[in-house]
């Protein structure tokens, strides 16, 4: 079980050997998902075993980056003291068009909460997550803002 | 598309057992007490009521990961030492529906004669040394302390006001319908005295005036958060006749999974529980449906969790919950009886148990909010990735 001690959490745990490579990718400005070396399925998350061939060697492959918003939510209260400063903030889902049973969790940015819609087109961009309450850390990682 | 879980098989074992003996013990807000000793008096209480000794609980259930409870607080408390059927896969949330079954086959098997399930929760005590409350044991867990919890997508409300937003956006369900289950369940609370929400009134209005805590999930959308325990007692329906108390009959029980697990982000069928796996096979094993159901109490954290289950367990068709909980639907006395204890929105969250405590009572005729003549009770637990069925009848 991960430790909720770490001095940087709620941002990532770069060394968690599951999602490093997601992190680095976005660090490159790459979209990278786990693909099935067996079936060729992308697998999300990335768990040990393919849900859909049970292959157990994956590829972490570039996606272009283009979804559409499945659904959001409109955070108004900050469950976390790291969240204080940044509500009301707009986090959801995007199915990947790669993809669409791959959704990625992630901010929607750059919007109007109000105007947001079913299924709009969403793209990808990669900003730095900080929060206040971890000074002078900054993790990239992809947000998405309406296409 | 229906690849996105399945049902646990479980032997029928239809009529062999029945609940004799519940206890509950106060729910309250913090009340500075552990789980253990809530556990332990709701343990005590469940004897009494069935008109057993200590020494006659052969038989142990509880949540493993909830571990303030056990077989050594058991003995402890009631200065014991005697052999003990025990499982870890007992007390709330869906294995309170579960542990029926569990209990069945150790009675058959000749394990156990009296098998008592219990669940304590602390929760409201614990709750300002836990990060982000009860979605610390969420926020521990590898994948979603990195793809989820860095971007804003926690705790619960926020995994909920996700699914409520789609369920609104698929099926057209309105902010009112939501606010009609929440009205009920506090309806139903205002005639339960043990209820934490029990003097205080909810209008719609008042829902709708409830702050949004992630858009659009509002704050009388979730449930409370509360210390309180409960407990029963499974034992053959031969022995429970002999019993203190008119059994309540275990006439099916189900279990449902999905796939995803408790990742709701990639659960496919975003706006289903894995009750579609878990009702049918329960309703089988009782040679009932839904129309047959006087009372059903689900295990409710937000109003689209009982929306969702609703539809699920086919009291009416998906999508269609919205229309249907409109008005007074689900007030003790309306269509479908449904949380007449309140629920975890206005009852107390600990967790199921107290739900299934409630369809025993509205079995035996004793329940706040009574139906009249009650024999049919469903209770539809729930724990993310996975939904549990457990029907109960009066003996006929």
């Amino acid at each position: 079980m991960a430790s909720l001690k770490r001095a940087d959490f709620p941002l990532p745990d770069l060394s968690d050997e599951r999602t490093t490579e997601f992190f680095a990718g976005a660090a490159r400005g790459e979209l990278v998902i786990p693909k099935c070396d067996s079936c060729g399925a992308f697998c999300w998350y990335p768990e040990e075993r393919c849900l859909k061939c049970d292959g157990d060697a994956f590829t972490w492959t570039a996606v272009d980056g283009h979804g559409r918003l499945y659904s959001w939510a409109v955070v108004r209260r900050a469950f976390l003291p790291a969240f204080e400063e940044m509500v009301p903030f707009v986090t959801g889902l995007v199915a990947l068009d790669a993809d669409p049973t791959v959704r990625i969790v992630s901010y929607v940015v750059d919007c109007d909460p109000d105007a947001l819609a079913a299924d709009q087109p969403l793209d990808v961009v990669f900003r730095d997550l900080r929060f206040p309450t971890v000074p002078d850390r900054a993790v990239p990682v992809p947000m998405f803002v309406p296409a | 598309m229906s690849d996105w879980g399945h049902a646990t098989e479980l032997d029928d074992i239809s009529g062999q057992v029945a609940i004799a003996g519940i206890g509950e013990t106060e729910y309250t807000k913090a009340s500075g007490r552990t789980a253990r000793e809530i556990g332990v008096e709701a343990a005590e209480r469940a004897i009494a009521d069935a008109g057993l000794e200590p020494t006659d609980i052969d038989g142990l259930s509880w949540n493993g990961a909830f571990a303030d409870f056990d077989a050594d607080a058991f003995h402890e408390h009631f200065g014991t030492s005697h052999d003990l059927w025990t499982s870890r896969w007992g007390g709330g949330m869906t294995w309170a529906g579960t542990a029926p079954h569990l209990a069945a086959q150790a009675i058959a098997d000749g394990k156990a004669r009296h098998v008592l399930n219990v669940f304590p929760v602390a929760w409201a005590t614990q709750r300002g040394s836990m990060t982000g409350g009860p979605g610390e044991t969420h926020a521990a867990q590898p994948l979603k302390q990195n793809l989820e919890v860095p971007f804003g997508w926690f705790p619960q409300p926020v995994y909920f006001a996700t699914i409520m937003r789609r369920h609104m956006l698929e099926f057209g369900t309105t902010e009112e319908q939501f606010g009609a289950i929440a009205v009920a369940c506090r309806r139903n609370a205002n005639h339960n005295p043990t209820a934490v929400m029990h003097e205080k009134k909810m209008t719609l209005d008042d829902y709708l005036a409830s702050p949004l805590l992630a858009d659009p999930l509002r704050m009388f959308d979730s449930c409370l958060i509360s210390d309180g325990g409960a407990a029963y007692i499974t034992t053959s329906l031969e022995r429970a006749r002999d019993l203190a108390q008119p059994p309540a009959v275990v006439a099916g029980v189900g279990e449902g999974n999905a796939e995803s697990g408790g990742h709701w982000s990639q659960q496919q069928e975003f706006t289903s529980t894995p009750q579609v796996f878990s009702a049918p096979p329960a309703f089988k094993m009782a040679g009932l449906a839904p129309g047959d159901v006087d009372v059903l109490t689900v295990y409710d954290p937000f109003t689209v969790v009982s929306m969702m289950q609703i539809e699920d367990m086919g009291f009416c068709e998906k999508g269609a919950a919205g229309e249907f909980v409109e008005g007074d639907t689900l007030h003790h006395d309306g269509e479908l009886a449904f949380n007449t204890h309140g629920g975890l929105l206005s009852h107390a969250y600990v967790l199921g148990i107290a739900h299934v405590v409630e369809v025993v009572k509205q079995i035996r005729g004793t329940a706040p909010a009574q139906v009249p003549g009650c024999e049919v009770g469903v209770y539809g637990g729930y724990t993310g990735g996975m939904a549990s069925t457990l029907i109960l009848t009066e003996d006929r």
